[in-house]
């Protein structure tokens, strides 16, 4: 039944393995590591994932990967992801660095991207030649077409549905990026940012002690 | 050959003929005459326990909606509706009157989802994960939302949590509604301002 999904994003099919439950053939790729107990939907969030690097994605205990999370890495790409951390419907676009922290939540519908230009940085001649790259191959893989700038969510980041992390952006540790916020600064720790253009609204108590983490491990797990 | 159908009328405990997904109307749905809907995905995140989990007026049209809903929550949709690829996620009560138009990407939400707090989210991360245990998710504050008659929400607007959005009023695309629409009022923008009375 399978053999009819089409799999041509994701030429390198025989490295790949298989998820039980999988609806899509693709696999998930040979450099993706899973810590203990990770969850991951479907590999159809890896039919861009390019990465030549020795570990493209490493997800941490317990991650989990849902819904239409997908992963859009040229072959320089590196992810990291931490404990406890949800990816519910997150678009992850890496031709860099992307470090995304423990016990994150990040919703349905953001976009997390360590590449991106603006016009100045991306004439016309230059985008048309990254687009006529991309048609000339097979696999389609889309050219990083700027010079990748690391993103960096620490440890316990909320970002909201809809939301944009561009370029270069650290959001400090316990944070939340409030639901279609496009966020193109840091965010400073334990601050609430929303609206177009962001701004910080709210403060929050730095409460989430290691102590607290590790009674949070403890009681809430199953 | 049957025919396929888009829409099929929104029959409590139903299997819908020709159904993409393996999936049934929920058995606490009550709606009027000429209400339909084209998959019982809508309800993929549909959890309530509700005597009647969703009420829906006559001659209403649901399609590739999301109808997440609590174990407590109740929707309730009025007459001659159309919602569109939106996502309504209801912990307590959503709201919506008669002849009211919810565009695509739109997002209504009686909850944040999360507790704000940084510690109680962590919990929270641990509850959601796949070693988890969900009952054990702490508390969020619900705020009913309302959306009254003839109200028009425009593409990817959201809609959060006590918002009241008055009759007649007009929420254009994008909108990030927090606060209280004026009935007759068009509001635009992240957060959402009154753009005209």
């Amino acid at each position: 039944m399978k053999e009819n999904i089409p799999t041509s994003l994701a030429p390198d099919v025989g490295a790949r393995r298989h998820l039980e439950h999988d609806w899509y053939a693709g696999g998930i790729p040979a450099n993706v590591r899973f810590a203990e107990g990770v969850y991951v939907d479907t590999s159809y969030g890896f039919a861009a994932f390019h990465s030549e690097c020795a570990v493209g994605l490493a997800l941490g205990d317990a991650a989990g990967a849902y819904d239409r999370t997908t992963f859009v890495v040229g072959p320089a790409g590196q992810i990291n992801v931490g404990a406890y951390t949800v990816l519910n419907g997150t678009y992850i676009v890496c031709n860099g660095r992307i470090d995304i922290g423990a016990h994150c939540l990040v919703a349905w519908g953001s976009v997390l991207t360590d590449t991106w230009a603006d016009a100045a940085a991306l004439p016309v001649a230059l985008r048309r030649e990254v687009l006529r790259a991309c048609a000339a191959d097979p696999a389609r893989r889309l050219p990083a077409f700027a010079e990748p700038r690391a993103v960096v969510l620490e440890d316990n980041v909320w970002v909201g549905f809809d939301a944009v992390v561009l370029p270069g952006v650290r959001v400090g540790r316990g944070s939340v990026v409030g639901c279609k916020t496009v966020v193109a600064e840091d965010v400073p720790p334990y601050a609430v940012v929303v609206g177009s253009p962001a701004r910080v609204v709210r403060r929050l108590d730095a409460d989430d002690t290691e102590e607290e983490r590790k009674r949070a491990v403890r009681e809430y797990a199953r | 050959m049957t025919e396929a159908r888009l829409f099929h009328p929104l029959t409590p405990g139903a299997e819908l003929l020709g159904d993409w997904f393996a999936g049934r109307i929920p058995l606490n749905v009550v709606a009027g005459e000429g209400t339909v809907i084209d998959s019982s995905f809508c309800f993929k995140h549909f959890y309530s326990a509700r005597e009647v989990g969703l009420k829906v007026g006559g001659r209403t049209t649901i399609w590739r909606a999301s109808l997440a809903a609590d174990e407590e929550a109740v929707i309730e949709i009025g007459d001659e509706c159309y919602i569109a690829n939106a996502s309504l996620v209801c912990s307590e009560l959503i709201s919506i009157g008669s002849r009211v138009m919810i565009a695509g990407g739109v997002t209504i939400a009686d909850s944040d989802f999360h507790p704000l707090g940084p510690a109680a989210r962590l919990a929270d991360t641990v509850a959601l994960s796949p070693v988890g245990d969900r009952r054990r998710r702490p508390a969020v504050e619900t705020r009913p939302v309302r959306i009254e008659d003839d109200v028009w929400i425009g593409y990817n607007a959201a809609v959060l949590k006590g918002v009241r959005v008055g009759a007649g009023a007009l929420v254009a695309p994008g909108a990030v509604v927090i606060r209280d629409v004026p009935p007759g009022a068009e509001v635009a923008g992240n957060p959402a301002r009154v753009v005209c009375e």
